[in-house]
This record gives structure tokens, sequence and C-alpha cells, in this order.
């Protein structure tokens, strides 16, 4: 028989929602061919929970879910001594979604000194400083399942990964949100009229997407197989940055009429200059119904 | 003896108490929150559209849904097509059906003995999950519901690929669940009936009554749900006797000293939420002929869950039917939420029952949100002369394992622990 990877899947504070999303992975019959969990919070494995903690159960990967705080325990153990205890035989560590890479939404639930395990927002967090070289972060709210699922293969492969700065894989996150967004062409010829619940439009300007100044890969690689929020016409909330959750989410700030945050890397008079170029196109198609009677 | 409870959406510690072999009084301990609810103080309403949705994993959808449904009931006049309150109702049950298949492949199967069966779990569910994504954008965590309507507009297309994935779903329900065509489960009227069908739940339910699990997992007998749409109605049943008007208002929250989870009753008493309280409220035929035979025990529960994931496909087969495409998807508020200070609350139905928010606004801003989750109703515990429902319903088993199973029966999640 092949041999395994095993996994443990440890949730600190956390709403289960990157433990539902893997749910979501296509080809799972694969893949626990492949790994097998020492825990997971849904599927059975052959140790509990309670061994996980008071033993020490052979590892080759840890996977992290939620926030972390010392003050947060797992079975009267703290995740952080669960978390120290199972880094050291490890090969790699993997913090799974925002919460557990930046801190997250679970940042403000009020435990003690809350944050990622490297990052706490987009500050560089000293606690677990010796374990950095170990660890990839896949950011997201949840996590879309094949990145997730994809990092663990190349970790198996041993392939070597290039990661940002924020330990991200670049092949998934050196993409914006805006890469693949079917509503693009309202972007870049900047009609800026969107409405919710129409197929036409862009959030950018009003509604607060956030899609060209966040990294990840939501529509390059669909959601559920299916769509992206952006396509179906949901503002990008950026819920793969450290960021994650600004306030006043649904609109878009702006000074002088012009968003704060533009696309990556774009300066602000550039920006200006094209958008009343591209303005002038005035493209019937755009303007316009999608599917014109 | 004290007694971990795992793999339920977090943990929740038992401490079982047994006089003369028996159980006789259990302190449940949920061990930790997650303070969403003061989370959202200070924050901008529609904030709570993206920020709730993450309370849970498993339901989450439920609460986006509760949401948008508080904020909405806190404007006069506020306008929804038809479409929207039909695609969002459409959602909401693709939740809870995915939410029934993982229950009862993941966590109830293995308490029977048997394999877990992680494939026939996700299988349907992914379907579901697609569902949701073709409105929503994605599952889980889509904000798709908003204050006016859903943000997205529905294609013919978009209606063919929701039919298909709603008719492999009833395909794999008929392969795997009962052996039979749907319309046979849903007609059926006889809780034994069934048993003599093919399939996962007749088998399950074979075992319950094989191993003398008959008497198990009896509470009160006392059953409400809220969340009143197309298909569910609201109402309490004490027994069988059903009344539809009741009032959120009388739900109170109250704290419990050794857990994180307050306890919820309705005028000072406990009732039982969830898929077996909606079907008694609805007088489902399969599901009271189940109670009239085997009372509130584990039999009914189990059997009320499966069955609604066919009664909630082939409703959603009939929403369908009822949309109308050149409606709107969204009418913009009259008034912006910067302007508003109101107060409203909501009550829907998730996967494991009522769940029920309330908010406060002023001039746009949270000042106060409350949620109550089935969990609280179903599994806080109470005192030893006033025992919460699942508490109750393990009193008098002879084993800790038994309990589990009893426990579980009500599907517990201690993520969605709020305060």
């Amino acid at each position: 028989m092949k041999k395994k990877m095993r996994v443990l899947w440890l949730s600190a504070i956390a709403c289960n929602g990157n433990t539902h999303s893997f749910l979501n992975y296509p080809y799972i019959e694969q893949f626990l061919d492949d790994f097998e969990f020492i825990y997971h919070p849904v599927i059975d494995s052959h140790y509990t929970l309670e061994d996980i903690v008071s033993k020490k159960i052979p590892c080759d990967v840890l996977l992290i879910e939620g926030a972390i705080s010392k003050e947060f325990k797992r079975v009267d153990v703290s995740v952080v001594d669960i978390i120290e205890k199972y880094s050291k035989i490890v090969q790699k560590i993997v913090t799974v979604g925002t919460c557990a890479t930046f801190g997250g939404i679970f940042r403000e639930s009020g435990y003690e000194e809350t944050s990622g395990m490297h990052f706490d927002q987009d500050k560089p967090s000293q606690k677990f400083q010796d374990l950095i070289d170990k660890t990839i972060s896949v950011s997201g709210c949840p996590v879309h399942p094949e990145v997730l699922v994809n990092t663990l293969y190349a970790i198996k492969k041993e392939a070597i990964l290039k990661l940002d700065n924020f330990l991200r894989p670049k092949e998934f996150y050196a993409y914006t949100i805006h890469n693949g967004c079917t509503r693009n062409e309202y972007f870049e010829y900047k009609v800026d009229n969107h409405r919710f619940g129409e197929l036409e439009g862009c959030m950018f300007y009003d509604h607060g997407c956030q899609a060209p100044f966040t990294h990840g890969s939501c529509n390059k690689v669909l959601w559920n197989e299916v769509n992206s929020k952006t396509r179906a016409g949901l503002s990008c909330m950026g819920c793969t940055e450290p960021t994650f959750p600004k306030q006043n989410l649904f609109s878009t700030k702006k000074n002088m009429a012009i968003p704060e945050n533009l696309p990556v890397g774009v300066g602000k008079r550039v920006y200006l200059t094209l958008a009343g170029i591209s303005k002038a196109f005035k493209i019937d198609r755009l303007e316009k119904k999608l599917f014109d009677d | 003896m004290i007694k971990l409870i795992e793999k339920i959406e977090g943990e929740a510690k038992l401490n079982f108490n047994f006089k003369e072999g028996k159980i006789d009084f259990v302190d449940i301990e949920f061990m930790s929150t997650r303070n969403i609810e003061n989370i959202l103080k200070g924050k901008n309403a529609f904030d709570a559209l993206v920020i709730n949705p993450r309370v849970c994993g498993i339901c989450g959808h439920a609460h986006l849904i509760a949401t948008v449904q508080a904020l909405e009931s806190c404007y006069d006049n506020l306008k929804l097509s038809n479409k929207a309150k039909i695609i969002r109702e459409l959602t909401l049950s693709f939740e809870l059906i995915q939410n029934h298949f993982k229950w009862f492949y993941l966590t109830m199967l293995p308490l029977f003995g048997h394999k877990q069966q992680i494939l026939k779990a996700t299988y349907p569910s992914q379907l579901m999950g697609k569902a949701i994504a073709l409105f929503g954008g994605q599952y889980p965590h889509t904000s798709y519901a908003v204050v006016g309507g859903v943000v997205c507009e529905i294609t013919e297309m978009d209606i063919i690929k929701l039919q298909l994935y709603i008719a492999q779903t009833v395909k794999f329900v008929e392969d795997n669940l009962v052996k039979t065509e749907s319309e046979n489960f849903l007609t059926c009227k006889d809780a034994d009936a069934l048993l003599d069908y093919e399939g996962d739940l007749p088998d399950i339910l074979r075992q319950i009554k094989k191993d003398g699990f008959l008497e198990h997992g009896k509470s009160y007998d006392r059953f409400i749900s809220f969340g009143q749409n197309s298909y569910f109605k609201k109402g309490k049943s004490l027994k069988t006797k059903v009344i539809h008007n009741i009032s959120v208002l009388h739900v109170k929250e109250s704290e419990m000293p050794s857990s994180f989870a307050k306890n919820v009753s309705f005028k000072d008493k406990y009732y039982e939420v969830g898929p077996l309280a909606r079907a008694m409220v609805n007088k489902t035929p399969l599901v009271t002929d189940a109670h009239k035979k085997y009372g509130d025990s584990i039999f009914s529960r189990i059997l009320a869950r499966v069955c609604e994931i066919s009664q909630l496909l082939q409703h959603s087969k009939k929403l369908i039917k009822d949309l109308d495409l050149s409606e709107e998807s969204y009418i913009e508020p009259s008034i912006d939420i910067s302007k508003l200070s109101s107060s409203g609350y909501s009550a829907v139905e998730a996967a494991r029952g009522t769940l029920i928010h309330k908010v406060e606004i002023e001039n746009g801003m949270i000042k106060n949100y409350e949620i109550i989750t089935p969990t609280q109703w179903n599994l806080s515990g109470g005192t030893k002369e006033k025992q919460g429902v699942s508490q109750k319903a393990m009193v008098g088993l002879s084993d800790v394992k038994t309990a589990e199973l009893v426990f579980k029966s009500f599907d517990v999640c201690s993520v969605c622990t709020t305060q």
C-alpha cells in the first residue's frame, strides 16, 4: 500500500467555514486515497481530539483553521501549545483561511491577543518566528478548496512553491480577483452605472468591489466549479487580504469622486488620465442591456 | 463521568450523573464562544451581511437570510419582488438539504456502527452548493441577499442548470436514501410501510427498531417553529395539537453559569426546534404517523430530517415554476441606511431549527445585535429541576454511547455560540 500523507486539521477560533469549503473539493475520493487525516473536525479519524492533545501522533502536515489566541483551548489545552507540539514534528504548516493567516473576522472575538499565526493583520507577529520557513498560507474566507488541496499536493510532491510576502503561493495569489471577472469591460471602459440585480455593470465605482486590489484566483478557479461573487453581481469583499473585514463593505470609499483604493500598482494621476480617455469611448453595447431586444 | 463530544462543529462536554445504573442528569457545557454579537456593534448595518454568514460554516446561509430579513424589518414600506423572495427561499432550502445529507452520512451513520460515508455526504451536498453558487457566486459564505432583494440576475440558462442540479440530487436520493421513486416516499403516510423499502434511511430505521432504540431520545414532546415561508408554517405543537398564533416576543434567553450557550425558552418552557418540529407544525403525514407510533424519539427525529430533503427538493421544483424572470431582482430602498434609526427582527428556519436575529440600528450603524441559534433551543443545558430538551432526552439511558447518539440526533453546532 502506498504511503498516505498524514494531516492534522486543527480548528482554533473558527466558524468551520474552511472545513465545509474543503468538503466541496470535487475529487475528494482521490484525495482521501493520498492523504489521511489523523484528525478532522467532521471526517472520522483514527484518533480522537483527546489523543491529539494528550499524545504526539505522527503527522506530516499541520493545518490550522481559525484565529489563534493562547487563551483559546481545545480539550482544555491552549491551541498555541498544540501548535507548538506538532509544529516540531511536521514537514509543513498550512494556515487555512484568513483567520489563521491574518486574524480575520475572529481577530475581534475578544480572546487575549488574537491574531493569525504569523501576521496580525498585515503586521508580522513574533509568536511563531522560528516556524516561518515551514509555513504556507492559503488565505480566503473561506479558502477555495482547490487552492487548499493543490497546495497540499505540492507539499506531498515536495514541489518548490514561490510564496508572496504573506507566505501565500503565488500560483494562486499573484492574480487579482478582478482577473477573469465577466464584468471586466464595464471596468475597462469606465461604465459606472452599476445597479444590483443586473447582469451588467461593475461594482468597483459605487458598491465597494475590492477585486482590482485583492489577491486570489476566484475568477480563475471558479467557486463550486460554477461561479464567483463578482460574476454573480456581488462585490469582492477582499476576504483574502490582511485587512479583511474592512468597514462599510458595500460602498466605495472615494476622495473627490476618485476611488481611494485603485488597482494594484496603478497611480492616481495615471488612473485619472486614463479614466478620462476610456470614458470617451461611449460604447453603445455596454450602455445597453446585455441581452438586447 | 465526563465525556467530550467531538465532530459536532466544535465540541461540547457532557458531564453524566448516574443513579442506579441510569443517567439521572447531564450537565452540558459548550466550551467556547465566538462573540459575533460584540463584533457587530458599531459597524455599518450592511456589514452584518458579510460578517454574519461567518457565524457558521455549515448554516451560514441561514444567518445571511436572517440578517437581511432583520435589516429589512427595520424599514417601513420596503419593496421586495416576488422573484427575489423565491430566489432567497430556494438558496436557503438548498443549504438545509446539504446540511441534512452531511448530518445523516457523516454524523449519524457512524453512531449506528456503520462506516462514515463521506462521498455520499459530499456528492449531493456539492450539487446543492453549486445551486447556491449559481445565484450567490459561491458557497459557503456568500452575501448575495441584500436589503431590497438579491444582487444576481438570472437567465433561462441558469434555470436549466439549476433544474439539472436538483434532478441529479433527486436521483441520488432515489438511488441511495430511499430506493424508490421520490413520489412514493413523498406520499407515504405510514412510517412502518417505509421500512419495507431498501435504502440507507430504512436501514437505519430498521436498526433502531431491531436494537430496541424506539424509546430513546424522547423529550418534552413540545415543538416550536418560527421561520415562516412558502413551505414552513409558524407554530407550536404540543403532542399533536398545533397552534399557529405565536410571537417571537415571548422567546427569552437566559444565562447559564456553566456554559457559553444561553438557554432559550418560550413562555418559560423549553421546546424542541428542527426538522421534527417543522414536520409536526406542518402536519407532514409520514412524520406525524411516526410520532403517533414512536413519539419524539430518535426514530421520528431522524425520519423527519431525511424526509425534509425530498420535500424541499420537490418544493423547490414548484418554486422555480413560480419564478417570473421579468421581475426585478433588486429594488433600491427609498431611504438610505445612514438615515435609518430603527429596530427589527427576523426568524428563519435553519437546518437545525429556528434561528432568530434581532437588530437595533442608529443612523445606519448597529447599536445592538442578538442572535438566537437552534443549538440554544435544543441543546443548552437547564437545571436538574428544569432540564433542557436534549438533557431530558438523555435521562434514563444506561450508557454514554447511546446518550451521545441521542445528543447528536438533535445535531449540535457549537461554533454558533455567538454571544
